[in-house]
C-alpha cells in the first residue's frame, strides 16, 4: 500500500491488522479485555470448559491440601467411609456368585443363608455410600466456603494499583468460575477418585484370586481405555479451546452491543450488528458440532470398550468354565467385577480433562491470593488534625519510565479551599491518588500536619478524608444506605440534612419509596447528575476533615452546584478541601488555584491574581467567557 | 421451542433410530452371554462359545457405530437449533425499544444469549439422546427380561413405582432449592462486582471490613443452601440402590426356587436377568439426572421466550418526509413519562427548530433535558403530543429513515473494542480515511489520535477504558460528524473537554455544519450562548425560550445560571 496517499495517522494499517489477527501478539491492554469476555460472571468461562495445563502441579495440590487440613476430621472420616464402601461393594458380587453356584449345584440350604448375607452386605454398602455423599458434600462446602472467603478478603485488600491494571472481569472470574471449577471437580469427585482407585485395586486383586488368566485378558481392555482416552483428550483439548475462544468472542460482542445499544440504534447499525453476530454464532455452531461430536463419541466408545470386556469375560470365561478352570458363578462375579472396575476407569478418564482445568483454576486462585496486601504501614493516630497539607518534591509514575508528576510542590493551610486546574492528563487525579495512598510516591514527601502520610495509619488517613469521584459509585441498596455508607450509625435526620445540602432531597422525596428506594443496576436509573448528587451527600455525611472533589459536579448544572457550594461553606469552614474541575464556576471561589500542565505546577494564585498574570489561567478563562458580555 | 426443532426433524428422527441400534446391541449381549453359559459351558459346546464370542464382538462394533452416528445427528440438530435461537434472540433484542429492555439488565440479556441458550441446547441433546435412550432401554430391558422369565419381569415392574416415587419426591423437594441457590449466587456475584468496581470508594471510606462481612454472610448463606441441596440429593442414589438390590435378591431367590422345582430357568438366565435389571433401574437413575437438566432448561427457555415473545412496540411507518425542509423539528404539546414511572418528566413541551438553526437546552439536573432529545430519534415514544420532523410525525417514519437523519452523541460516550478508525466509521460505513480524519479534526481528536503509535488503528479497549473521558467524548463526536446527518444532537457530550478544546470544536462545527439543525445540551453558558434559540428547562416544562440576550432580560433562571458561572465579574 502506498502510504503517501493516506492522511496522517492512517499509515499503520497493514502492520496492526495483521498483528491483531493472532491474539497472542495483541497488546496487553487489548488482551486484557479479550479475557474479560469469557471471564465475566455467568460467561462462557463457566461452560467453555477450556482445558488448561497447570504449571506447577505439586505446589498447587499441596496448597489445596492445606484447605483439607482445616477440616482434617472430616477428611479422615470420609476416607474411612470410602474404604468401607469399596470393601462392601467388593463383597456383594462374590456372595452373588456363590448364590448362583449354589443354585446350579442344588445346595439349597446354602442359598437362603447366602441371600441373607447378600442383603446385609447390600444394606451396609448403601448406608456407607449415603455417609460418603453426606460427608463429601459437607467437606466440599466447607472448603469452598473458606476458599471463597480467603479470596474475597484478598480482593478486598488488594491495592488500587492492582485493580487498575487488571481486568475486573478476570478478577471476578477467579472468584466465580475458578472456585466453582475447583468445587465441582476436585471436591465433589474426591470421593469417587479415592473409591475409584480403591475399587480398581480391590477388584483386580479379587479377580486375580478367582482366576488370574481371565483377569489378565480382561485387563487388556484397560490398556485400550487408557490409549483411547489419551488420544481423544489431546484432540478434545484443541477443539474445546477453539470453541471457548469463539464463545468468548460471542459473549464479548453481545455484551458490548447490548451495553452500547443506544449507539447501535442511533446509527441504524442493527442489521450490521446482527450480521456480525450471526457470523460468530455460525462459527460457534461449527466449532460446537466438532467439539460435541468428539466429546459425544467418548460415551459410545467407552460403552463399547466395556461391552468388549463383557464379551471377553463371556467368551474366555465360557472357555475356562468349559475346561473346568472356573465355575459359572465365577463368570457371574467376573461380569460384575469387570463392570465395577471399568466404571472408575471411565470416570477417571472423563475426569482427567476437568481435573486439569480445576487445578489450573486453583493455580489462578492462589496466584491472586499470593498478591501482597495493600501497604498498611503507619500507626500514627490523628486525633485533632488541623488539615495542613503539603506535597514536597513529589515525583511519581504509574509505569516506570513514564513520569506523571515532576517535582510537585504544594502547601495547603488548614481550612483552605484549593482547586486543581489543567488539561486532561496533566496529573490532577494523580495528586488525589497519592494523597489517599492509592498509589505510593516514587520520591518526595506528602505531609499532613507535618507527618508523612506513610507514618499515619492508613485507615485513619482515609477516615479523615472524604472523596467524591467523577465516576460515581453507588451500590444496589436503598438510597438511605448509600448515603449512610460512610457512617452507618447516622440518624435519619442527619441523612436528610446531607441530602438537602447536596440538593437531592426534593428529588428523593418525589420517589414513591423516598429514601427506601432501592437503586437498581447500581443506580443506572438515575441521571448522571443525580448520581453525583447522591455521592456528594454521602461525602457530606461522612463529615471529613479533608474533602476531595474530583470532577464531582461535572454533570450537575451550575445553579445546583452553586447551591451546594453555598450550603457547604459552613460545613467546610476550618476544613481543607481539594477540588478538581474543568468548569471555572466550580473553582473560582477557591483560596488557591493550582494550574497544572504535563505533571508540573505552572501557576498558583487566586482567581484575580491569576487573571492579572495573563498566563495559562487567563487563557482558560477567556475561552469560556470571551465575548460573553457583548 | 418445537418451532425451532421442526426444521431439523430428519436429524431428530435419525438420531433415535441409530440409538435404538446401539441399545439393541447392548441388550442382546447378556442374552448371548446366557447362551454361552447354558449351551456352551453347561452343554459342553466349545465351538458355540467361540462363534458366539465373535458374534458378540461384531455386535459391539456395530453398537459403537450406531452410538457415534446417533451422537453426530443429535449434536448437529442441537447445535443448529441453538444457533437459530441465538440469532433470533439477538435480532429480537436489537429490535426492541428501550421501554422493553430497560427493565432487563445487560448482564441478564447476555446471560440469556449465552448461558441460557446453551442450557436449552444441552437439553435438546439430552432429550434426543438421553431421554429416548432411557425409555428405549427401559422398554427393551423389560422385554428381554420377560423373555428370560415372566416372573423376573414382574419383579422389575414392581420395583419401578418405588424408583419413580423416589425420583419425583427428591426432585420436587430439590427444585425450589435450586432456584434459591441461583439467587444466592447472583447475590455473591453482585456484591463482588460492586466491591471491585467501587474499590476506590470502599477504600476511601475504610469499608473493607464491612464489605467482607457482607460477603461472608452471603457466602455462608450460599454454602448452607448448597449443603441442603447436596444433602437432599445424597439420599437419592442410595434409596434407588436399595430398590435395585432388593430386586436382585428376589430374582436370585425366585430363580433358586424355580430351578429347584425344575422350572424353566437356568443359572445363565439368572445371571442375564440380574444384568438386565440393573440396566433398567440404572437408566431410571440416569433419568433423574435428565429431569434435573430439564427443570433447569425450562427456566432458561422461559427467560429466552420472554424476550422472543415480546413484540417490538414501535411500529414502523412509511410516510415520506416533506422534501422541502431538511431537519425541521417541531414539538407540539409533548408530555412524557418513563414507563412504570408515576411522574411526568416532560410536560407540554412545544417549540419549532428550523433547518440550520442551533437550539440549546439548559436546565437543572433532572429537569428532563436528555429525555427531551431521546424522543427525537424515537428512543422512547411520547405519552401525549407530537414530535414532528420535516412535517411528518416521528411515529409515521420508517425507523431507519428517521434515525438516518439524526446523529446523536450521548452523555455517556459508548465506544466499541475496535480500532479508533472503525469506531469513527461506525457513523458512516463508506467513509474514506480522508473523511474520517476530517471528522476527527473537527472534533479536535486528530492530534491525540496521531500521537499514538498506531494512529487511527489504535485498538480501543472494552468500554474505552484506555482513553480519558475527554478523548472518548471527542471520538464519539467524530463518529456523529462523519455521519453527515441533517440533525445533530449533543447530549451534554462536551462536559469532559477543557474549555479551550470545546471552543475550538464549536467554531469548527459552526463552519462545517452551517445547514444542519443542531441541538446542544450543556451546562456551561459559553456552550449555549451563540445558539439561535435557548430553551430553559425547569422541572420538565419550558420556562423560557429565547436568545442569550433575550433570556438575560426575561429569564430569572437563565440569569441565575449565568451569574452562577460568572458571578458578576467583568468579562
Amino acid at each position: 500500500m502506498n502510504n503517501k496517499n493516506l492522511p496522517k495517522g492512517f499509515e499503520n494499517k497493514v502492520e496492526t491488522e495483521s498483528k491483531f489477527k493472532d491474539s497472542k501478539s495483541m497488546p496487553t491492554q487489548a488482551r486484557g479485555t479479550m479475557r474479560r469476555g469469557p471471564g465475566g460472571p455467568g460467561g462462557p468461562g463457566a461452560m467453555g470448559a477450556m482445558i488448561e495445563k497447570p504449571k506447577d502441579l505439586k505446589k498447587t495440590i499441596s496448597r489445596l491440601l492445606e484447605y483439607f487440613k482445616k477440616s482434617s476430621k472430616l477428611v479422615f472420616l470420609l476416607i474411612a467411609v470410602v474404604v468401607s464402601v469399596t470393601l462392601t461393594s467388593l463383597i456383594s458380587p462374590a456372595i452373588q456368585g456363590s448364590s448362583i453356584d449354589a443354585i446350579k449345584n442344588g445346595q439349597w440350604h446354602l442359598l437362603s443363608n447366602l441371600l441373607i448375607w447378600l442383603l446385609i452386605s447390600y444394606g451396609v454398602h448403601t448406608l456407607f455410600s449415603l455417609f460418603q455423599s453426606l460427608l463429601s458434600a459437607r467437606l466440599s462446602q466447607s472448603i469452598v466456603r473458606s476458599l471463597r472467603y480467603d479470596l474475597f478478603k484478598k480482593i478486598d485488600n488488594l491495592s488500587i494499583a492492582y485493580l487498575d491494571t487488571h481486568s475486573n472481569g478476570d478478577v471476578m472470574s477467579r472468584l466465580t468460575n475458578d472456585v466453582d471449577n475447583i468445587s465441582n471437580t476436585v471436591f465433589q469427585s474426591l470421593g469417587s477418585l479415592i473409591s475409584g482407585v480403591l475399587t480398581i485395586i480391590g477388584t483386580v486383586a479379587i479377580m486375580f484370586w478367582y482366576c488370574w488368566q481371565l483377569t489378565l485378558i480382561t485387563l487388556l481392555t484397560v490398556l485400550l481405555t487408557v490409549f483411547v482416552t489419551k488420544k481423544m483428550s489431546a484432540k478434545m483439548r484443541t477443539v474445546y479451546r477453539k470453541r471457548s475462544k469463539v464463545l468468548g468472542r460471542l459473549n464479548g460482542e453481545a455484551e458490548e452491543m447490548i451495553t452500547g445499544y443506544k449507539t447501535v440504534v442511533a446509527y441504524n447499525k442493527e442489521d450490521y450488528i446482527i450480521n456480525e453476530f450471526s457470523g460468530i454464532s455460525e462459527e460457534l455452531m461449527k466449532e460446537g458440532i466438532k467439539a460435541e461430536i468428539l466429546g459425544g463419541s467418548m460415551g459410545p466408545i467407552m460403552n463399547s470398550i466395556s461391552n468388549l470386556s463383557f464379551v471377553i469375560v463371556a467368551a474366555f470365561g465360557g472357555y475356562f468354565a468349559y475346561t473346568g478352570l472356573i465355575t459359572i458363578g465365577v463368570i457371574s462375579a467376573f461380569i460384575i467385577y469387570a463392570k465395577q472396575f471399568s466404571r472408575p476407569i471411565n470416570e477417571i478418564a472423563t475426569l482427567y480433562g476437568s481435573l486439569q482445568t480445576a487445578i489450573a483454576g486453583a493455580e489462578r486462585v492462589f496466584e491472586l491470593i499470593d498478591n501482597p496486601d495493600e501497604d498498611n504501614s503507619g500507626s500514627l493516630k490523628m486525633e485533632n488534625i488541623k488539615g495542613e497539607l503539603s506535597f514536597e518534591n513529589v515525583d511519581f509514575s504509574y509505569v516506570p519510565g513514564k513520569q506523571v508528576l515532576y517535582d510537585f510542590n504544594l502547601k495547603v493551610k488548614p481550612g483552605e479551599k484549593i482547586a486543581l486546574v489543567g488539561a486532561t492528563g496533566s496529573g490532577k487525579t494523580t495528586v488525589v491518588n497519592l494523597l489517599m495512598r492509592f498509589y505510593p510516591i516514587d520520591s518526595g514527601k506528602i505531609l499532613i500536619d507535618g507527618n508523612s502520610i506513610y507514618d499515619i495509619s492508613r485507615d485513619e488517613l482515609r477516615k479523615k478524608t472524604a472523596i467524591v469521584l467523577q465516576d460515581t459509585v453507588l451500590f444496589s441498596d436503598t438510597i438511605l444506605n448509600n448515603i449512610k455508607y460512610a457512617r452507618p450509625d447516622a440518624s435519619e435526620e442527619e441523612v436528610i440534612n446531607a441530602a438537602k445540602m447536596a440538593n437531592i432531597h426534593s428529588y428523593i422525596n418525589k420517589l414513591p419509596q423516598k429514601y427506601n428506594t432501592v437503586l437498581k443496576r447500581a443506580g443506572a436509573s438515575l441521571s448522571q447528575g443525580q448520581r453525583q448528587l447522591i455521592t456528594i451527600a454521602r461525602a457530606i455525611l461522612a463529615n471529613p476533615e479533608i474533602l476531595i472533589l474530583d470532577e464531582a459536579t461535572s454533570s450537575v448544572d451550575t445553579r445546583t452546584e452553586r447551591k451546594i457550594q453555598d450550603a457547604m461553606v459552613n460545613l467546610m469552614h476550618q476544613r481543607t478541601s481539594l477540588i478538581i474541575a474543568h468548569r471555572l464556576s466550580t473553582i473560582r471561589d477557591a483560596d488557591k488555584i493550582v494550574v497544572m500542565d504535563k505533571g508540573r505546577v505552572v501557576e498558583i494564585g487566586n482567581h484575580d491574581e491569576l487573571l492579572n498574570k495573563k498566563g495559562y489561567y487567563y487563557n482558560l478563562y477567556m475561552t469560556q467567557f470571551a465575548g460573553l458580555e457583548t | 421451542m418445537f418451532k425451532y426443532l421442526k426444521k431439523y426433524w430428519l436429524l431428530c428422527i435419525l438420531a433415535p433410530l441409530f440409538m435404538i441400534g446401539e441399545i439393541a446391541m447392548d441388550l442382546i449381549q447378556p442374552d448371548m452371554m446366557a447362551t454361552i453359559v447354558d449351551d456352551g459351558v453347561l452343554g459342553g459346546n466349545m465351538s458355540l462359545i467361540i462363534v458366539t464370542g465373535i458374534k458378540m464382538i461384531l455386535l459391539v462394533a456395530f453398537g459403537a457405530f450406531c452410538g457415534i452416528m446417533c451422537g453426530v445427528f443429535a449434536t448437529v440438530a442441537a447445535q443448529k437449533f441453538g444457533n437459530d435461537v441465538r440469532k433470533d434472540l439477538f435480532s429480537k433484542i436489537m429490535s426492541l425499544s428501550f421501554e422493553q429492555t430497560d427493565h432487563i439488565t445487560t448482564g441478564s440479556l447476555v446471560t440469556r444469549l449465552t448461558n441460557d441458550v446453551t442450557q436449552v441446547q444441552n437439553m435438546v441433546t439430552m432429550a434426543i439422546r438421553g431421554f429416548i435412550r432411557c425409555i428405549a432401554m427401559f422398554i427393551g430391558g423389560v422385554y428381554m427380561l420377560y423373555n428370560q422369565s415372566v416372573r423376573f419381569a414382574i419383579v422389575a415392574l414392581c420395583g419401578l413405582p418405588f424408583v419413580i416415587f423416589f425420583v419425583v419426591f427428591f426432585l420436587r423437594k430439590a427444585s425450589p432449592l435450586f432456584t434459591s441457590v441461583q439467587k444466592k449466587i447472583d447475590r455473591i456475584n453482585s456484591l463482588m462486582q460492586e466491591t471491585i468496581a467501587g474499590a476506590r470508594v470502599v477504600k476511601a471510606y475504610v469499608k473493607e471490613d464491612y464489605e467482607l462481612e457482607r460477603f461472608s454472610e452471603a457466602n455462608d448463606d450460599l454454602c448452607s443452601t448448597n449443603l441442603k441441596v447436596h444433602t437432599l440429593l445424597a439420599y437419592l442414589g442410595p434409596s434407588m440402590n436399595i430398590v435395585l438390590n432388593i430386586c436382585v435378591v428376589i430374582i436370585i431367590y425366585l430363580g433358586g426356587i424355580t430351578v429347584k422345582s425344575g422350572g424353566p430357568v437356568s443359572p445363565g438366565q439368572i445371571i442375564a436377568s440380574i444384568t438386565y435389571i440393573s440396566l433398567i433401574l440404572m437408566r431410571i437413575i440416569f433419568m433423574a439426572g435428565i429431569f434435573n437438566t430439564f427443570t433447569r432448561a425450562k427456566a432458561s427457555w422461559e427467560r429466552i421466550d420472554e424476550v422472543l415473545k415480546s413484540k417490538a412496540i414501535h411500529k414502523n411507518g412509511n410516510k415520506k418526509p416533506n422534501q422541502k425542509t431538511k431537519g425541521k423539528i417541531e414539538f407540539k404539546n409533548v408530555s412524557f413519562a418513563y414507563p412504570e414511572a408515576a411522574e411526568e418528566v416532560l410536560n407540554s413541551i412545544s417549540f419549532t427548530l428550523n433547518p440550520g438553526e442551533t437550539l440549546a437546552i439548559i436546565g437543572a439536573t433532572g429537569s428532563g433535558k436528555s429525555s427531551l432529545v431521546n424522543l427525537i430519534p424515537r428512543f422512547y415514544d411520547v405519552t401525549s403530543g407530537e414530535v414532528i420532523i420535516d412535517g411528518v410525525n416521528v411515529k409515521d417514519y420508517n425507523l431507519k429513515e428517521l434515525r438516518n437523519k439524526i446523529a446523536i452523541v450521548l452523555q455517556k460516550a459508548e465506544l466499541y473494542s475496535r480500532t479508533i478508525e472503525a469506531n469513527i466509521r461506525w457513523g458512516r460505513d463508506e467513509a474514506n480515511p480522508f473523511e474520517i480524519k476530517e471528522a476527527a479534526e473537527i472534533s479536535q481528536a486528530d492530534d491525540f489520535i496521531c500521537a499514538t503509535p498506531n494512529g487511527y488503528y489504535t485498538q480501543v479497549t472494552e468500554g474505552g477504558h484506555s482513553l480519558s473521558g475527554g478523548q472518548k467524548q471527542r471520538i464519539s463526536i467524530a463518529r456523529s460528524v462523519v455521519k453527515n446527518a441533517e440533525i445533530l444532537i449533543f447530549d451534554d457530550s462536551t462536559s469532559a473537554l477543557d474549555l479551550k478544546t470545546e471552543s475550538l470544536l464549536r467554531q469548527e462545527l459552526n463552519k462545517k455544519f452551517n445547514g444542519v439543525s443542531k441541538i446542544i445540551i450543556a451546562q456551561r453558558i459559553a456552550s449555549v450562548k451563540d445558539a439561535d434559540k435557548i430553551i430553559v428547562l425547569d422541572n420538565g416544562t419550558i420556562s423560557n425560550i429565547g436568545t442569550h440576550a433575550e433570556l438575560l432580560e426575561s429569564s430569572e433562571i437563565y440569569k441565575d445560571i449565568y451569574n452562577s458561572q460568572l458571578k458578576g465579574d467583568e468579562a
